[in-house]
């Protein structure tokens, strides 16, 4: 991990970066902000950027980049945990569908189908508006929305890894469907689902703060990009672009972040597309 | 007079320049007008590197440090890039391995045939459909009007090549580079196949360049020949000489090991001479579609194994053989019939019942690089069978593997490597090793010798007979190598289309083979020997055949 190596790769470098600055924000959040990021203070309200308000405040008054820096934490700790569940509990039932063959995995391919044919946004709100605008719902509404993403990809790995040879000849070994699955089908079938899980940790980003946005996510005054971008949006026709414009920017370097990683990650995991000498 | 083509002191590296990875040195010859030229060479060579080099389409970072490739006199250097898009395909046209994957699987074979034509020259497409479709016929396919509106799925292998053979002569080129076109295909098939290109060549006064690690189609269609090792050319002589006594002593060991015909390891009668295996009307149905009737791949197979005999299956691809061995291994379920192994019957085992005679039973893959886990260490995989049966220690495994891995004459270093590290022979090698892991009583072994270079194939033959002799193995040999059958079987059963045509001692069959099919059989082995009536033979052999679609 030399200087070198990292001027090689520009994109892993930005990714990286973004990805530190992130978790800077997520641990420092108490020492890097100026400001408590819910105290409204109704007589700096929708001031522009200044020296006391680098970002400048919104309606309430409240300080554009304390907020911006607190919801980091709400931002990424619901995308991570949403996406890390929806890949716990989708590799292994996509391993599962892949390898048996039965009337029960067709039917949870079907209820796949079922989930992933809804607009997501719909059902989202839906789902939100029967659990209640907590965030840690929008978080299961997200993992819900990931698990037939990952289970999906594993599936597709599995059906094509299950006929090659070398699964016949570790059966010819004496393994059986457990060692088959677990120790030949599934360290081969992992490759995609974890490039996934770096971009959809992007898209639930993405889907977080726009849940919060049309409303169906978390409430005022709770620091979340989405919801900042939405609370600036009736004052951008009257030339106060601060309040929406900087969350916005937020949402995009974190998803472009983790986009990053995926790609990266991607080619990492492909020993053939490794630089020579470097396999292993 | 100038030659057809001429090589000069062509060399090709690849990598970047400044840490450069020379795999060309210095190659030189002559292709002269209607000559047949031979380029043997081991993996590795450098062959294929040379064939793209001709063509001036070196893959990825390789490129010409130094030499001439001239058509005609004219240096490939000096063309323009139109110049040698019109060179290739129009002077000189490539045949690669594997003509299924060459064709284009969403068009008609015709208008694949007939867009070369009108890529070389302006012709209507109306004449040039109608050009393919001649060639097409003269190719030696049946009803080529019909067959011109196939799609590349619905032909056989020996089909498409044919077609990729039309392809490359309807521009009616100077030079055909074929490298190595046939291999993959059935013996028979490939005798066609060469057949068919020789003498279309002669006739039209193509010269052709054939790239093989078969000496066999070196002895029977080549003028001359060049011996490539490590991106050199050793030896470049008329056949005839080459074969009576090569010059070099790499050339003299190619020839030893492609000559090299051991007998089987004596058979050893354990006490009495009881029945191991026995199979009684076996049979396996494949349904394909849904209305069709099923498929008859294995059909009322009978035979029966000593301890300690070697027999061998042979046929073409699609005869069953390996689905036999996939039946008797449990890899398949039979969908009738009775097998016996030492006197229980397994047909009907449930997986759960059959798992503990695993270990008396053991499979050989027959591509050893697809039939290892690619995650795995050489350690993981050969220990894998032990490990499952759970009565070893770590140490123990390890101890047990390093024993194997000697049995196989491998070094020992290499239990910590993976499989994508190791040379094809060293894969074979690892999936043997495997297999005798857990000591079994019977093995199969799926074609072991095919797609080996020429001296690796000797060695895995050397290997099977001291395994054969040293253990005591009853084994069960499937291939279509017959060559190595003679080395390793006592016993032949010959397959076609999943039933038994003729079986026998092997001795015997190949001495007097009773049917007309292992007679076909026996006749598409080339031998490597200088034989001036079978070269004559050749050129009135390709007749129209009649194949069936895959």
């Amino acid at each position: 991990m030399t200087f070198r190596f990292w001027l090689r790769r520009p994109a892993a470098t930005l990714g990286a970066a973004l990805l530190l600055l992130q978790v800077i924000a997520i641990v420092f959040a108490g020492m890097l902000a100026p400001y408590s990021p819910t105290m409204a203070d109704p007589l700096h309200s929708l001031e522009p950027p200044s020296w006391q308000h680098p970002l400048g405040t919104d309606v309430s008054g409240m300080d554009v980049l304390s907020r911006i820096i607190f919801a980091t934490r709400i931002n990424l700790l619901v995308s991570i945990t949403a996406v890390a569940a929806a890949f716990l509990i989708g590799v292994p039932v996509g391993l599962l569908i892949g390898f048996y063959r039965t009337i029960a995995s067709t039917l949870v391919m079907r209820l796949f189908d079922f989930i992933q044919s809804f607009p997501v946004f719909v059902l989202g709100m839906a789902l939100v508006s029967v659990l209640g605008q907590e965030i840690w719902n929008v978080a299961l509404v997200l993992a819900i929305l990931f698990v037939p993403v990952f289970a999906r990809l594993v599936r597709a790995e599995v059906l094509s890894l299950r006929e090659r040879p070398f699964i016949s000849a570790a059966r010819c070994s004496g393994a059986g469907d457990i060692s088959v699955m677990f120790r030949h089908i599934l360290p081969n079938a992992m490759t995609p689902a974890l490039v996934q899980l770096s971009i959809s940790i992007g898209m639930a980003i993405l889907l977080t703060a726009g849940l919060s946005f049309i409303g169906a996510g978390v409430r005022m005054p709770t620091p979340e990009w989405g919801l900042m971008v939405s609370s600036g949006a009736q004052q951008l026709i009257l030339g106060v672009w601060w309040v929406s414009l900087f969350p916005g920017i937020a949402i995009v370097l974190a998803v472009l972040c983790f986009a990053l990683l995926g790609d990266q990650l991607r080619i990492f995991l492909d020993p053939t597309k490794r630089a020579p000498g470097k396999a292993r | 007079m100038t030659a057809t083509l001429e090589v000069e002191r062509l060399g090709v590296s690849f990598g970047p320049s400044g840490a450069p990875r020379q795999v060309l040195h210095d190659v030189s010859f002559r292709l002269e007008h209607n000559e047949i030229l031979g380029i043997v060479g081991e993996t590795g060579a450098g062959k294929s590197v040379l064939a793209h080099a001709l063509v001036g389409l070196l893959p990825g970072d390789g490129r010409v440090t130094d030499g001439v490739v001239r058509f005609e006199g004219r240096a490939l250097a000096d063309m323009s890039q139109r110049e040698r898009q019109r060179l290739r395909g129009g002077t000189i046209s490539l045949i690669g391995t594997n003509a299924k994957a060459l064709l284009d699987p969403v068009a008609r074979v015709g208008t694949q045939i007939a867009r070369v034509l009108r890529t070389h020259r302006p012709c209507p497409a109306r004449q040039a459909w109608r050009q393919a479709v001649e060639l097409l016929g003269q190719v030696g396919i049946v009803d080529p009007a019909a067959r011109a509106r196939a799609y590349p799925h619905e032909l056989s292998g020996g089909m498409a090549q044919r077609v990729v053979i039309a392809m490359a002569l309807i521009t009616r080129p100077g030079i055909i580079l074929a490298d190595d076109a046939t291999l993959g295909l059935d013996a028979t098939v490939q005798v066609q196949v060469l057949d068919l290109l020789v003498q279309r060549s002669r006739m039209l006064g193509v010269s052709v360049i054939l790239i093989t690690h078969d000496l066999g189609i070196v002895a029977h269609y080549c003028d001359r020949v060049a011996i490539m090792r490590a991106g050199r050319i050793e030896e470049l002589r008329p056949v005839q000489g080459f074969l009576g006594r090569p010059d070099t002593p790499y050339s003299e060991s190619l020839l030893a090991a492609a000559r090299a015909r051991p007998v089987p390891a004596e058979q050893r009668h354990a006490g009495k001479a009881d029945k191991l295996l026995v199979v009684e009307n076996l049979l396996k149905l494949f349904q394909v579609g849904g209305t069709q009737p099923p498929v008859r791949a294995v059909d009322d197979v009978s035979f029966s194994l000593e301890r300690g005999e070697t027999l061998a299956l042979v046929g073409e691809s699609g005869s069953g053989k390996t689905t036999i061995g996939q039946c008797l291994l449990r890899l398949l379920a039979p969908t009738g019939g009775s097998v016996r192994f030492d006197g229980q019957e397994i047909a009907g085992l449930s997986e759960a019942h059959f798992r503990p005679l695993r270990r008396r039973m053991q499979m050989v893959f027959q591509e050893p690089y697809v039939a290892l886990n690619p995650r795995w260490s050489v350690l993981d995989l050969v220990s894998e069978p032990l490990a499952l049966l759970g009565h070893h220690s770590r140490s123990q495994r390890l101890q047990r593997v390093e024993e194997l891995l000697e049995m196989v004459q491998l070094s020992r270093d290499l239990a910590r490597c993976y499989p994508h590290e190791l040379t094809a022979g060293e894969q074979k090698r690892i999936g043997i090793a495997r297999a005798l892991a857990t000591e079994p009583d019977f093995v199969v072994f799926d074609e072991p010798t095919t797609a080996l270079d020429i001296r690796v194939r000797a060695q895995i033959i050397d290997l099977i007979r001291s395994l054969q002799s040293r253990m005591g193995l009853s084994a069960l040999f499937i291939t279509h190598d017959l060559n190595s059958v003679r080395s390793l079987a006592h016993n032949v059963v010959v397959l076609n289309r999943g039933r038994i045509v003729e079986r026998g001692e092997t001795e015997a069959i190949f001495a007097s083979p009773q049917q007309r099919y292992t007679r076909t059989l026996l006749a598409a082995e080339l031998p490597i020997e200088w034989s001036a009536s079978r070269r004559a033979g050749a050129a009135t052999v390709a007749n129209p055949v009649s194949e069936h679609s895959a």
